[in-house]
């Protein structure tokens, strides 16, 4: 690799409250992402990314000329050059992938956002889940915890309902003992979860009409993985919602390419 | 600047001030809102004390109070009910909004304190009738602040107060204004220290503190840096982690229209042969408060001209959860400023539970769009 190219590395890192993802892109091209688990030491979880990213790029720090940390905990990454939000970030990312997109829902661990861009990828507005887990990547997690089902199973488990019913608290906590009765009710459990991921489509979209999302909109953040949700939501608000492969690590993709223009 | 320290140190612990004033001594009465006459409580010989939202858990204020209540109200309730305002004679509540008149009866039969009214202003402001009415409910409670200071509040005392304040009025008005030339010619934090403090400490101190801080900002110069000129409309703002937060993030408050703020502060009181019909003056003539009533736009008229003459680059609305009030007039007001061109962001805040993480991101997100 001769020096030009190295040059032209450049990545994001985005510490969520869940996970950890990081991307390189170079050459205006995404080259490699990862993805861990950020557990109680967000410090820590973004060197541990970032270096097993690398790893699989097979190239070293001193090939990366600029970085830029987004999420929660963006201020925890000291090697980044820029700390920026995850809401610039995602805009970027979702611009980077489809400069068509105009509307973005991303909804992550423990936060749930929409945006709308411009026709030059900047943010023009945004919305933001108010200290709730509901809506959230969590909510879910609490779900599918009492449900024991595997989180990333939950998708499937929703599109195959055949009567979904319906969860009436918005609260996590109460949402939770709502489905356990539920539960001991001896329902079935692909009714409940497509309950479920109603419940959480409902609040996220909220976050869309208070913004007047406009099409086409991509669905950013770890939830998107959830085909199930996506089918909620694309249900609740009428419209198509494009995935891409890296939805969950567009975030970082988004501070790459933001890294690339310091 | 040490005229600023005394501020910051000052507002640390309100108890302090509050014994410092009743050793001399000298009576303090309470209240919670910016249509609280002032200079009517001074002139009585009483020390005036704004009240602010407690900061701990609200526990007491639960029994009285519904879960929908203001955490100014309740928090308010909370610091009452469990004796940290036992330094309180006494308190008097304007008529403002709902909560704070359902307050006011709460108080009333739970309070411990020797003095209680409740100054029932008109709630339009923009008639004839309107003016005597408040002249009549000044004179009201200028009689009864009489009855318990024992003594008649005379001309000649009332002017007195009214000059004190209107010097406060000015010299505020006057950092207000350094800080829009110059942004970043004060911290935000100290800003909201000043104003704060001259909320709750001796007039006297801070008549003398004030005009030192005026002089030494107007010898200060900042170097220009590209920084985003933010304007605040709300209620009460109680945290000075809002300012800091926002200056992280790009951006300085240049203007307001906050009850802890130039809304308290804003128009002195005009020269009349009657005092009470001057201080009546500037209470309807000032920017008005949601739950009053001057025109229909009125309150957009005002936000859109302090935002164009601030040179705004962005308003941000914080309101306080559950203020109906305010949440009423936000679409319209919204409206009004982003018709300028000016864009806007939502806080809704809380004075017991506050989010840093997700406040920064707000902010930060909101300073990049701008």
């Amino acid at each position: 690799m001769n020096n030009k190219e190295r040059g032209s590395i450049y990545a994001g890192i985005d510490i969520g409250s869940i996970t950890a993802k990081a991307a390189l892109i170079k050459d205006n091209r995404l080259l490699a992402t990862h993805v861990i688990l950020t557990g109680y030491d967000p410090i820590n979880a973004g060197i541990k990314v970032f270096e097993a990213l690398l790893k699989k790029a097979k190239i070293s720090k001193k090939d990366v000329p600029a970085i830029v940390s987004t999420g929660y905990g963006r201020a925890s990454v000291s090697f980044a050059d820029k700390a920026l939000t995850e809401i610039i970030c995602h805009g970027t990312g979702a611009y980077f992938i489809n400069p068509e997109i105009r509307g973005i829902i991303d909804v992550g661990g423990q936060d749930s956002k929409a945006i709308l861009l411009n026709a030059k990828g900047q943010v023009e507005n945004f919305a933001m889940n108010d200290k709730c887990a509901a809506g959230t990547g969590r909510f879910l997690e609490v779900m599918a915890k009492a449900l024991e089902v595997e989180l990333n199973q939950l998708g499937d488990f929703g599109l195959n309902a055949d009567k979904p019913l319906k969860i009436s608290s918005i609260c996590t906590v109460f949402a939770e003992s709502e489905v356990i009765s539920m539960i001991a009710g001896q329902q079935k459990r692909e009714n409940i979860i497509a309950g479920i991921h109603d419940s959480a489509a409902a609040r996220v979209a909220i976050l869309a009409n208070k913004i007047k999302i406009k099409k086409p909109v991509m669905m950013t953040g770890g939830v998107a993985k959830n085909k199930g949700m996506v089918a909620a939501l694309e249900k609740r608000l009428g419209l198509t919602l494009i995935v891409k492969d890296f939805a969950q690590e567009n975030g970082a993709i988004g501070a790459a390419v933001l890294a690339s223009k310091l | 600047m040490k005229e600023i320290n005394i501020f910051c140190d000052a507002i640390k612990d309100v108890s302090i001030i509050a014994s410092k004033i009743k050793a001399r001594p000298k009576k303090i009465i309470g209240y919670l809102c910016s249509y609280a006459p002032e200079e009517l409580i001074y002139a009585a010989g009483f020390h005036p004390m704004r009240l602010f939202s407690s900061k701990s858990e609200i526990m007491m204020a639960e029994q009285h109070l519904q879960a929908y209540c203001c955490s100014l109200v309740r928090g308010v309730l909370e610091d009452s009910l469990s004796g940290r305002l036992s330094f309180l004679d006494g308190t008097v509540f304007p008529h403002t909004c709902d909560s704070i008149q359902r307050l006011s009866d709460i108080w009333r039969m739970n309070g411990k304190y020797e003095f209680f009214a409740d100054v029932v202003l008109p709630a339009k402001l923009n008639t004839q009738s309107a003016r005597t009415y408040m002249t009549d409910v000044l004179n009201k409670f200028k009689q009864a602040l009489e009855i318990a200071a024992e003594r008649k509040i005379t001309n000649t005392d009332l002017w007195e107060s009214i000059k004190k304040f209107n010097f406060i009025r000015k010299n505020l008005s006057k950092i207000y204004a350094l800080q829009s030339q110059k942004p970043g010619i004060i911290k935000g934090a100290d800003l909201f220290a000043i104003v704060k403090g001259s909320m709750v400490m001796d007039p006297d101190e801070v008549g003398q503190l004030l005009p030192v801080i005026v002089a030494n900002l107007e010898k200060i110069d900042v170097p220009k840096k590209n920084v985003k000129r933010i304007v605040v409309s709300g209620s009460i703002c109680d945290s000075p982690d809002i300012y800091t937060a926002l200056e992280a993030a790009g951006g300085i408050i240049v203007g307001d229209d906050l009850c802890t703020g130039q809304r308290w502060f804003e128009g002195e009181i005009p020269d009349d042969e009657n005092p009470i019909n001057a201080i009546a003056a500037r209470l309807l003539d000032r920017m008005i408060c949601p739950a009053k009533h001057a025109s229909p736009t009125a309150r957009g008229e005002n936000l859109v001209s302090l935002a164009k003459k601030n040179n705004a680059h962005g308003v941000i609305f914080m309101l306080v959860k559950f203020c109906d009030p305010h949440a009423f007039d936000y679409p319209y007001l919204k409206e009004a400023i982003e018709k300028e061109g000016i864009k806007t962001l939502l806080i809704e805040m809380d004075d017991q539970q506050q989010n840093s993480g997700q406040l920064a991101t707000r902010f930060e997100t909101f300073i990049q769009m701008i």
